[in-house]
């Protein structure tokens, strides 16, 4: 086991080369199709004038979020949030609703539209690779990066890293770190040069996206029963009316209407 | 039945169950081929769209237009206005059968079907679709029970059971009620959780308020439409002195729904994305035009609400831009992230466009709920008092 208190990555765009190691490294550790992937390298292209050129990449999977979006929405509970990082999805409960993808402002959940009901299609997305990182191994493909662009150790820590490198180098870095604060703070920090919309990073809120939904879900039981009440304190004085009115009661009325 | 040889009544009875049972057996074979090969092979939603079609016009239209049952239901038994009876049977068959559709297109839409029931077991107390799940379950048992009566008491000792569920009717009609609240306006709530995606226009933290307060109006327009329409086809009475008085609560409603969605634009400083948001703007205001405007005016005035074919006409115009509202809320308005470049093949596809198969599946459903609706008002008295007799002559 490893002392590390809350596993996270941090990503340097700068220094990614858009090599797509990872996403070899990835596959091959978690035994993915070649056809599918759970990490994917991320960009803009080519931008900017000749001979001003340059071309940025990014490295995108799971963001491990500290206030997981895809956890909020599942209805049945498939998502765990350890609380040392990794988010996990359990196959066994999903039934495949995918509102997970739909409630992930990253998509990064990722849905089997190829297999029927017989093989089963299931979400499938990053692990952060519990059977390396608990065994003092560091995640695939933070290990098989050649740049260093991927690295991976205790979140604290790899914060305070990331503010010490735009410290030293204020002209290469924009001055934030992507993920200290969005959606409530994830385990995926992200170093850049350029815009983080360039990187196809969505602009969020420092709280979670999960916050309204979550605030209108604790009021249904006590709204259905307020709501209920009413609704029987309303037909009780209608019927006491009705009986006032035309000194019958609600049996005979029904009998009379039928 | 015997058999009909003159060709109008031929026309009359045999032609449209016919297309309906064609376009069954086609939804039917699209189905099979999605269980077997995957949802991929006949639908077009992708990584970037898990939800396409299907959830717009099966789910969120499908409970919308089922509205209209706990309309009456609360209408006739909790405020006990007796006069409107004989729209309540008609209603509460609407919307069994709408939830009943409901049901089945998700069978289709879910990657595990056979797991449906799992909302009952695993709850994630957060999760705005499990609310959902489950007030829909909930709510088509007492759908079933507020309508079994009208099957029961045709038969000699079953009516014994009807006329029991008669006298306890109170309490599911309170318990659909409360979960027909819930969960018209948990629609809404579903897309809470994607501010980053959907349109400022349309997402607000009172989406459900807003989504609530249009099922009110759609349910009013459904009960005219499915009024209007069996009369035609059955060719019995219309109530239209009833139709009319629900027709006169709609721009009530809709002026209303209009305030507190304006209102809410204005709090929250976005009034000026209604102009500059180019398609969605246009978008926005089609809604508004179709679903809000027309059908406020057009109701407002009383010829129009005395006469059959004017009430049709106001009905479809305020059902087609309320389905334009769900269709927005949940698909047209919604942007997923798609700036990103040298995507591996399984990403690339960030447009969507709903397949003739995925179309198929949702008309084939649809059709199989006007066939039952069909031969459940020919067989048994969902329509009642003079309309009894009437349908007594097609058999």
């Amino acid at each position: 086991m490893t002392d590390i208190k809350h596993h996270a990555y941090l990503f340097d765009a700068t220094r990614c080369i858009d090599c797509r190691a990872c996403m070899v490294a990835c596959s091959v550790e978690n035994n993915i199709p070649m056809d599918k992937t759970r990490i994917w390298v991320a960009g803009l292209g080519i931008q900017g004038e000749f001979p001003d050129l340059h071309r940025s990449s990014m490295v995108y999977h799971c963001m491990h979020c500290d206030h997981p979006d895809c956890m909020s929405a599942c209805p049945v509970g498939a998502y765990t949030k350890a609380p040392d990082g990794p988010v996990s999805y359990n196959p066994d409960v999903c039934i495949g609703c995918r509102y997970c993808m739909n409630a992930c402002p990253f998509g990064v959940p990722h849905f089997d539209y190829d297999k029927g009901i017989i093989e089963g299609a299931f979400i499938d997305k990053c692990t952060f690779c519990p059977q390396r990182i608990y065994n003092g191994q560091e995640p695939a493909c933070v290990q098989t990066c050649p740049t260093d662009a991927l690295e991976y150790g205790n979140r604290d820590e790899l914060l305070k890293k990331a503010h010490e490198r735009i410290a030293a180098h204020p002209d290469r870095y924009i001055d934030h770190v992507y993920g200290e604060f969005e959606n409530g703070g994830t385990s995926y920090l992200i170093l850049s040069h350029v815009p983080f919309s360039e990187l196809g990073l969505p602009n969020l809120p420092e709280t979670p996206v999960n916050e309204v939904s979550e605030k209108v879900m604790e009021m249904t039981i006590p709204f259905a029963l307020g709501w209920g009440a009413v609704l029987t304190a309303v037909s009780a004085g209608v019927a006491m009316y009705d009986k006032k009115k035309n000194g019958k009661t609600a049996e005979e009325q029904a009998e009379e209407s039928k | 039945m015997k058999l009909n040889i003159t060709l109008p009544k031929f026309l009359r009875i045999g032609t449209l169950p016919i297309v309906l049972i064609v376009l069954m057996g086609i939804a039917f074979v699209v189905a099979m081929i999605r269980y077997i090969f995957g949802i991929g092979a006949i639908s077009d939603l992708s990584y970037s769209y898990p939800w396409g079609f299907w959830i717009s016009f099966d789910l969120f239209t499908g409970v919308v237009i089922s509205s209209g049952g706990f309309i009456m239901a609360g209408t006739v038994y909790i405020l006990r206005i007796k006069e409107f009876q004989p729209l309540l049977r008609p209603s509460v068959l609407t919307a069994f059968l709408g939830y009943i559709m409901v049901a089945v297109a998700l069978l289709v839409d879910l990657g595990h079907p056979e797991r449906i029931w799992y909302m009952m077991i695993h709850w994630n107390h957060t999760s705005v679709l499990l609310e959902i799940g489950i007030c829909v379950m909930s709510y088509l048992t007492v759908l079933a029970i507020e309508f079994a009566p009208v099957v029961l008491e045709r038969f000699p000792v079953l009516h014994k059971i009807a006329h029991l569920i008669h006298k306890f009717i109170m309490p599911f009609v309170i318990l659909g009620v409360v979960l027909s609240t819930l969960h018209q306006s948990s629609l809404g709530s579903l897309l809470l959780i994607q501010p980053a995606k959907l349109h400022p226009l349309w997402w607000t933290p009172i989406l459900p308020i807003l989504f609530f307060t249009s099922a009110l109006a759609v349910g009013l327009g459904m009960i005219i439409f499915e009024s209007s329409l069996s009369s035609r086809y059955f060719k019995r009475g219309l109530e239209t002195h009833l139709l009319a008085k629900l027709a006169k609560a709609i721009p009530v409603i809709l002026v209303i729904y209009a305030l507190i969605k304006f209102g809410e634009l204005a709090v929250a400083g976005e009034l000026d994305l209604l102009f500059t948001s180019g398609s969605m703007s246009i978008l926005f205001w089609v809604e508004i035009l179709i679903g809000v405007v027309a059908p406020s005016i057009w109701f407002a005035f009383k010829q129009n609400r005395t006469n059959p074919n004017r009430l049709l006409t106001g009905a479809i115009v305020l059902l087609l831009g309320m389905i334009l509202n769900r269709f927005n809320v949940s698909w047209f308005a919604v942007k997923h992230p798609d700036p990103l470049y040298y995507l591996p093949t399984f990403m690339s596809n960030v447009k969507y466009f709903p397949t003739l198969p995925e179309v198929s599946v949702s008309i084939g459903i649809f059709s199989a709920g006007i066939l039952a609706f069909g031969l459940l008002a020919k067989y048994f008295p969902v329509f009642e008092d003079e309309n009894r007799a009437a349908a007594h002559v097609g058999d």
